[in-house]
């Protein structure tokens, strides 16, 4: 078991590893974190996600744009490799924090920002249903209906795919009233959130992290308030 | 000044840099309507591979609303498609959906072996572009301006392999990413050139993909730029340079690639660009074609179309292609707007 001292070590090699897109040293480190005892949901969190965090800062920031964060986030996605079987073989299960369905909207094939999204909700645990991009609005309506996810999140990049985002809105609040809806893309801005009738919005790669990262630093809080 | 100017001769004359009645309203990018597509009763699916409902559709706009030009096409597959990749047009559709690309030439730069057709003017959906731009020129050719765009080597870059992967070879395999540019560029111009000759007066190159919202302002001068002066060193005037998103931090690096305009949306601050790119390079923007054409009332577009010009644009012009549902009240507001304020 690892001291207190060198799991903050650890977890701030970590931290760093996933900041400097290094991928070699997220694997070294993440299998240190395991082989010294650190518990691999602290590692993911306060070491994998926290360096995100500090990714979504420097892209705020203008210091990374979205080359670095595909970069960070294949990092991350190395360490959670590792530390994702660990987490399970501990039988700590972390208990799902909620679900949510993620797509691209018809007529729309970029998919990075649903992506970083995705990941971060992974990370804090959450269950993905990833409907991938260019998805037709029943699926939408069809896949909430299956999961009853709490969020469904949907994204678009171009003003010119937005236009189907309504319809989708209003049929899956007709369907299920408490369900929250994110919209995520470039042309989405806090007016088009109002009039669209949804919950919450991320515009860049930069807030779609962001956005997700709110949530996850929520869920944190809850967690140390248990 | 002689009032009698019609559209083609302002946006031909404004190009020139001789003397124009007023501010010339128009775009470089898409511009149909769902005015027009119910004017022919035409499905928004066929319009992107019928010629002449395609020339048809770029010419409504200005028929129905008089603004200043015929642009063509209106999708952003066409190149990507003359080059091997899929494009699907939803054709089962009646709404509006976008066509899109369904499957990229290969996933990974890497994998990336283009082979460009001997003849481009062959390719894919070429030909029918240029159809519709002779038959633009035949039929309203007279009364305005005809416009053509591509897409910029970048963005091109990423119709055609995953833009994640690209994104990093622009970061890590800068090389491999530059060889790829080039070939692209190449490809570029040979197509500016057969829409020129077909007919188009001037031709916009939209490299959105490349900017500060993608990538950092530094890879913006070193990879994107050399590759943007190589397309704009090679093509005839007018040619115009547009990016969305937030420009304000390339927009000198936008101003030194060779086009006689830079066109930026309503992310951009253009009173400070004017500054920063003087009075001789042409500043074309910036009004968003979705808040203020499709949410605002009627009422609201007028001002912000003054303050596009208070900010010293020199043509009003849309940040992006139009949002089709664009109300027709807030149609007849800009051209109004462009007839009251634009007086010079």
């Amino acid at each position: 078991m690892a001291s207190e001292e060198r799991t903050q070590e650890i977890l701030k090699e970590l931290r760093d590893a996933v900041v400097n897109y290094d991928e070699d040293k997220v694997v070294e480190w993440s299998n240190i974190a395991i082989d010294e005892g650190v518990d691999p949901f602290v590692a993911t969190i306060d070491g994998l996600a926290d360096g995100m965090i500090e990714v979504g800062d420097l892209y705020n920031k203008k210091e990374y744009f979205v080359p670095e964060l595909l970069m960070c986030s294949d990092a991350l996605y190395a360490g959670l490799d590792i530390l994702k079987p660990a987490i399970e073989a501990s039988g700590r299960k972390p208990e799902a924090k909620g679900s949510i369905v993620l797509g691209v909207v018809e007529g729309d094939v970029h998919d990075i920002g649903k992506n970083l999204i995705k990941m971060m909700f992974e990370v804090a645990g959450w269950t993905v249903y990833d409907l991938g991009k260019d998805v037709p609005l029943e699926k939408f309506l069809e896949e909430q209906l299956r999961t009853d996810c709490d969020i469904v999140g949907l994204s678009a990049l171009m003003t010119t795919s937005m236009v189907s985002m309504p319809e989708i809105i209003k049929k899956l609040k007709e369907k299920n009233p408490n369900v929250r809806i994110m919209l995520g893309g470039a042309p989405i801005t806090p007016e088009v959130v109002e009039k669209y009738g949804a919950d919450g919005f991320a515009q860049s790669a930069g807030t779609a992290v962001d956005e997700a990262i709110r949530l996850i630093k929520m869920l944190k809080e809850e967690e140390m308030g248990k | 000044m002689n009032s009698e100017l019609n559209s083609r001769e302002r946006v031909l004359r404004f190009f020139g840099k001789e003397e124009i009645d007023r501010v010339p309203v128009f775009s470089g990018m898409g511009n149909v309507t769902v005015h027009g597509l119910e004017k022919y009763s035409w499905k928004f699916a066929d319009i992107h591979v019928e010629a002449h409902k395609m020339a048809g559709m770029a010419a409504s706009t200005f028929q129905l609303f008089g603004f200043e030009c015929a642009v063509v096409p209106f999708d952003m597959g066409v190149e990507a498609e003359a080059l091997g990749a899929g494009v699907n047009f939803y054709s089962t559709h009646t709404d509006v959906v976008y066509p899109t690309i369904s499957k990229k030439v290969a996933e990974k730069v890497e994998d990336l072996d283009i082979r460009v057709p001997s003849d481009l003017a062959k390719a894919g959906r070429i030909p029918l572009v240029t159809e519709a731009i002779r038959l633009l020129k035949e039929e309203v050719g007279s009364q305005v301006a005809i416009g053509a765009w591509v897409l910029g080597p970048y963005t091109l870059a990423g119709q055609l392999v995953d833009i994640g992967d690209l994104a990093k070879m622009a970061f890590k395999k800068t090389d491999m990413v530059h060889e790829l540019l080039d070939t692209l560029a190449g490809v570029l111009i040979e197509i500016s050139r057969i829409y020129r000759e077909a007919g188009a007066d001037y031709m916009t190159i939209r490299e959105m993909g490349a900017g500060p919202d993608i990538l950092s302002p530094r890879i913006f001068k070193t990879l994107i730029r050399p590759h943007l002066e190589q397309i704009f060193d090679a093509i005839e005037s007018p040619k115009i340079l547009h990016i969305c998103g937030s420009t304000d931090s390339i927009i000198e690096e936008m101003a030194l690639c060779g086009a006689d305009g830079v066109s930026v949306d309503q992310k951009n601050n253009a009173a400070e660009s004017r500054k920063k790119i003087g009075n001789e390079l042409l500043l074309l923007g910036n009004f968003d074609p979705y808040g203020p054409m499709v949410q605002m009332d009627a009422s609201q577009v007028g001002q912000v179309i003054k303050k596009c010009i208070d900010d010293g644009v020199d043509a009003l012009w849309p940040g992006c292609d139009f949002w089709p549902d664009v109300k027709k009240e807030n149609m007849e507001a800009l051209i109004a707007a462009a007839q009251k304020y634009g007086k010079l």
